[in-house]
């Protein structure tokens, strides 16, 4: 008599898929948090959000092509999400309470406020949080994170000649930035 | 301007991101929540897959009868989680070894040909090794 075949189908690669992100947090944890905070620049939603990014590197871990570096692809997850995050109704409410009741120290502008406090006006660091968002990106990255204007590009999904471009606006305001207030 | 972006990193370091640290509270959360959404992967005991397939030998039944039926044969794997043999139902159904339809709202199984030839082979003694069967059916995320 034939035998049935075997009832499985366990995915057997959910211990090592547990491993993986483990790996991969360990070597990119901290780097992707500051990313993330670059982007929200608030230290309890950075960390919320990175949680969340290595959730779903879990869950995309199969779409994984080996064509780019898990560097690029986790960033590219991280960027999504942050981008999204600051799209979404819940930021946008924080920002609009903010603006309505301006006496009570906000989130977001925390940090522009440390500046201030700190007397750190002058360190290219708070110049580089305060640009606006598309030309903080890619000199964080670049900058940063260190990657290089093709790695940025498959990042963000954004033309290798528009980063040079937005690269070289961003140094012409960090130049200003710091100009105005030596 | 070239010259003080080179140092961006290291002064980041000790500024903006000065004791800011992916900790290690926040790495075991993330693998905790990876176990939870593996749990969803069940696995049953042969006896269990055995004890419904024999209740749906002769006859079709709708899933509350199965559900007496295995209390009936002190088969408690269900108890006080009856939802769980549903959840079995439909991944024996997905996998051939029963069918189903629809009779005045009621869905009734019966085991099928590959389910029979499961059963007898488990009876001759010949297959006698653990058998996992989990489920392919994915709870809806919030």
């Amino acid at each position: 008599m034939n035998r049935p075949e075997p009832l499985t189908i366990t995915e057997e690669s959910t211990v090592s898929k547990e491993e993986i992100i483990s790996e991969i947090m360990q070597d990119y944890g901290d780097d992707t948090l500051h990313l993330v905070f670059t982007y929200v620049k608030n230290l309890a939603t950075a960390e919320d959000l990175t949680q969340e990014i290595f959730i779903k590197c879990y869950e995309k871990l199969e779409q994984f092509n080996h064509q780019s570096s898990i560097k690029t692809w986790l960033y590219r997850i991280a960027s999504n999400h942050c981008k999204d995050y600051l799209r979404s109704w819940q930021y946008r409410k924080i920002v609009l309470n903010e603006k309505i009741g301006n006496e009570t120290p906000s989130n977001s502008k925390q940090v522009e406020e440390e500046v201030i406090a700190n007397k750190q006006e002058k360190s290219l660091s708070y110049a580089v949080m305060s640009l606006p968002v598309k030309y903080r990106e890619v000199v964080v990255l670049h900058y940063y994170e260190e990657m290089t204007l093709t790695e940025i590009s498959s990042v963000t999904k954004v033309n290798v000649n528009t980063l040079k471009t937005r690269l070289k606006r961003a140094k012409e305001l960090l130049k200003n930035k710091m100009k105005k207030e030596v | 301007m070239n010259e003080p972006m080179k140092n961006l990193r290291s002064e980041m370091k000790k500024t903006v991101f000065k004791g800011v640290s992916f900790s290690d509270e926040r790495k075991s959360a993330v693998l905790e929540t990876i176990r939870k959404k593996q749990s969803h992967t069940t696995i049953w005991k042969e006896d269990t897959i055995l004890a419904v397939l024999e209740s749906i030998r002769y006859q079709s039944k709708h899933g509350y009868d199965i559900s007496t039926d295995l209390y009936r044969k002190r088969e408690i794997s269900f108890h006080k989680r009856e939802g769980e043999l549903y959840t079995l139902l439909h991944t024996l159904e997905a996998q051939d070894l029963i069918r189903s339809n629809w009779i005045d709202e009621k869905k009734y199984y019966l085991i099928h040909k590959k389910g029979l030839k499961y059963l007898a082979s488990c009876e001759q003694g010949e297959y006698r090794k653990s058998v996992e069967l989990s489920h392919t059916v994915e709870e809806a995320r919030w």
